[in-house]
């Protein structure tokens, strides 16, 4: 579902505001400024050579490297060009129809997973372990029953399949489970390329991807202003073959970027403006969606915080400049840094979904992250899932109108009566309120009665009822067979790269 | 103890990197032996930060500071500890692994080293199992440290291993190794010598390697 923040005939959405759109102009001018004074070190010859076409300072070439200073009417040309709206629809159900559409443009909101962590927690045993094919599966099939995930990205590494190659594996483990729009990963070029192949099949040709992808690609450029030869080189892949890409840097602030966040996202939107400028060199029209994944370092244990309120803060602010700027967009939120899905993975996703809703961000991801992205959890999955379902009431706001003000109802009990039986709370409480079978609103002996079941089993219950119901399967068998081979294959050709050791026990 | 040896210490858990350096001549030129200095002064120094770190009373930057402070006195004192035939806490040898471009967590691992007294060399990011092989060659260091993100390039940190051996080198070193997706059971399916979770108990295995 998509909530629109202009929603009634003025917007009445409730709404956050981060920076002042002065504030933006400061940002974007700065970025501007180093993009073009102090420069980003690009690593693949390619990329630089075609930034040096397109106008860009070329400078202290070395053999793996050069920086690259472009000149600010650069970023202006690009961003004539670049899409303001991008869509990625899902792969198509039985009838044949794709009916998820994700339709990226100011103010269309749509939540969706993170990707490629480690570690999982058993949906069963609930231990923390190396998440699997099957992992990946079910996570996919939670995410295709939840009404408030928009989008899927692989909640695991598959590491029961060779290591190499695990892009393949993980596409085909979302494609048994779910139909949503996917935000993939890639190995490398050849990962890609092996994708988009196994997703023209899935779609039943390249005339269907050409209507509109079932997939963009994430791509994050290296903090600080760096962007590396694997980066450019999908990033010209894309452009070639209408894939959108996630431009997406990950600076942290004290580490990778300077320690304050407006310093931070100066450097973030550098990195991105490169990006967009050398993407639309490659092809005008190349669809990009900048973002960010952007936090703070937490000094004491070093590590890269997802669940602090600096990560939501520095989220919202910077979908405010991507708003300005026109420019469909990746956020960070229903993420956590607790070890299990606890109180503290509950508080920070609450926080921080709620905030980038407030703010209203394109395509909010990490739903499902613990463990500052090191481990997935299905429960946390499910919880998000109403926790965006709360968030979303909240934004439909208070309507304020001769209708919604109900004067002739007022006027009809009068002083002393009540409303229960009346039709208008009959007509209305559906609509007006919310709820959720998750959250309990029992009196205390009916929730003895009911088990004295917490959140945490409750969710848990929720979980297994999703994971265990009957559900056709989505690929044909000689669709899957199909698939698969496109993975074996590339097994196949990387079989040398493998350890003879068994990697993960 | 003397009173500048405790200037020294103070001037390291404070990260004072001014005067840090006056401070070393002249504890030098009072006659304190070079060991002395580095012992009772620095290394008293860094123990108090390594414990106030543990403890959450001291952060990342400060713990740095303080090993910046560390490595100034030490550019006076190591000629002299060499000249004395001292041997130094060791050497180490740093690399993020061919594929992966995660060099944060490598770089605090090298910095919190060196705040232990390790001489670190920091290749970079993205080497490949014959830089490493070579560079051993040309440092010699005691320790070489790989570091990896991605269960993609956790590989490379098994196939340098394997190639330490086919250079015969893998018994002049020890290797260590880390990164977040890395854990204690993968260091021993691969052979490694050890693995740390996070820079200063890093920091604290290569010294128990060398020592
Ligand atoms: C920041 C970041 C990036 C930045 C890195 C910038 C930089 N200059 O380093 C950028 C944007 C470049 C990046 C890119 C990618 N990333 Co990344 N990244 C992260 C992130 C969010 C944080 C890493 C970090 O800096 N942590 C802070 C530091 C201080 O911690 P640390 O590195 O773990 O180091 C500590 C310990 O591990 C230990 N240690 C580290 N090294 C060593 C060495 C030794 C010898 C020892 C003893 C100890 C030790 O001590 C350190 C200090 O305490 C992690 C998520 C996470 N929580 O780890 C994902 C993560 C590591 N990335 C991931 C992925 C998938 C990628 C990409 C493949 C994404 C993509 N599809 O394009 C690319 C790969 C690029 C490449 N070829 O390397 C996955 C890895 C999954 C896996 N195991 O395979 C993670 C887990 C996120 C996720 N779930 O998707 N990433």
């Amino acid at each position: 579902m998509q909530v629109r923040k202009n929603n009634y005939t003025v917007n009445m959405t409730p709404t956050m505001q981060v920076l002042t759109e002065n504030q933006i102009e400061a940002i974007y001018y700065a970025a501007l400024a180093v993009l073009s004074e102090t420069g980003v070190r690009v690593y693949d010859k390619e990329g630089w050579d075609l930034a040096h076409q397109g106008g860009a300072v070329v400078e202290d070439v070395q053999a793996d490297s050069a920086l690259v200073k472009m000149p600010s009417w650069m970023v202006d040309k690009a961003r004539a060009t670049l899409p303001q709206r991008i869509r990625v629809i899902g792969t198509p159900d039985g009838d044949g129809k794709r009916k998820y559409n994700m339709d990226l443009y100011k103010n269309t909101m749509y939540f969706g997973t993170g990707s490629d962590t480690p570690f999982t927690i058993d949906p069963y045993t609930q231990v923390r372990r190396r998440a699997t094919y099957k992992d990946v599966r079910n996570l996919a099939k939670l995410a295709e029953a939840l009404p408030n995930v928009d989008f899927f990205m692989s909640l695991g590494i598959t590491q029961d399949t060779a290591v190499g190659t695990y892009d393949r594996w993980q596409y085909l483990a979302m494609l048994e489970a779910t139909n949503k729009p996917i935000n993939i990963t890639a190995v490398d070029i050849e990962g890609l390329k092996d994708q988009l192949e196994m997703a023209y099949i899935r779609l039943g040709g390249k005339e269907e991807w050409k209507k509109a992808p079932c997939f963009s690609l994430y791509n994050e450029p290296v903090s600080p202003l760096s962007h590396s030869e694997e980066v450019i080189q999908k990033l010209l892949f894309c452009a070639d073959n209408d894939i959108p890409i996630v431009y997406t840097p990950c600076p942290l602030a004290g580490a990778t970027a300077p320690a304050t966040l407006a310093g931070l996202m100066v450097q973030a939107l550098t990195e991105s403006l490169f990006g967009i400028v050398l993407s639309q060199l490659r092809k005008p029209g190349c669809q990009v969606i900048i973002g960010g994944l952007m936090s703070a370092m937490d000094m004491q244990t070093a590590v890269y915080p997802y669940g602090s309120p600096e990560m939501a803060l520095l989220s919202a602010g910077y979908t405010e400049i991507t708003k300005w700027m026109r420019v469909p967009e990746y956020e960070t939120a229903g993420c956590s840094d607790a070890k299990c899905f606890d109180e503290q993975a509950c508080m920070e996703a609450a926080i921080n979904i709620s905030t980038a809703a407030m703010i209203g961000g394109n395509m909010i991801h990490d739903i499902g992250y613990i463990e500052q992205g090191l481990c997935s959890s299905p429960h946390m999955l499910v919880a998000s899932d109403e926790i965006i379902s709360r968030t979303k009431r909240i934004l439909r706001g208070i309507p304020v109108n001769a209708d919604t003000q109900a004067l002739d109802v007022l006027d009809q009990v009068g002083p002393g009566g009540h409303f229960l039986g009346h039709d208008h709370t009959y007509n209305r409480f559906k609509t007006e309120n919310w709820r959720s079978a998750l959250t309990d609103r029992q009196v205390y002996a009916d929730w003895e009665t009911s088990g004295c079941k917490d959140y945490q089993q409750r969710v848990q219950e929720r979980m297994v009822e999703i994971l265990e119901a009957d559900a056709a399967p989505l690929l044909e068998p000689k669709m899957y067979q199909e698939l698969r081979r496109i993975c074996e294959l590339a097994d196949a050709r990387h079989k040398d790269e493998e350890l003879d050791v068994q990697m993960f026990v | 103890m003397s009173e500048i040896l405790v200037q020294l210490s103070e001037a390291i858990i404070d990260g004072n990197v001014e005067d840090i350096v006056d401070l070393t001549e002249e504890a030098l030129d009072d006659g304190i032996p070079a060991q002395e200095v580095l012992n009772k002064g620095l290394m008293a120094g860094m123990d108090h930060v390594g414990a106030e770190f543990k403890a959450g009373n001291m952060f990342v930057p400060e713990v740095l500071r303080s090993a910046k402070a560390m490595q100034a006195s030490m550019d006076l004192l190591r000629p002299i500890l060499a000249e004395a035939g001292v041997k130094h806490t060791g050497k180490l040898l740093l690399g993020t692994v061919k594929g992966d471009l995660h060099d944060i967590g490598k770089n605090l691992v090298g910095m919190m080293a060196e705040g232990a007294g390790f001489e670190v060399k920091d290749l970079g990011k993205d080497i490949t199992p014959d830089q490493f092989v070579s560079a051993i060659k040309e440092y010699q260091p005691d320790v070489i440290g790989m570091s990896a993100l991605l269960t993609t390039t956790m590989r490379v940190m098994g196939h340098t291993i394997k190639a330490l051996e086919e250079a015969g080198l893998r018994d002049r070193v020890k290797v260590i190794v880390g990164g977040a997706p890395v854990t204690q059971e993968f260091a021993n399916q691969i052979g490694a010598d050890g693995y740390a979770p996070n820079a200063a108990s890093a920091a604290e295995l290569a010294r128990k390697l060398v020592s």
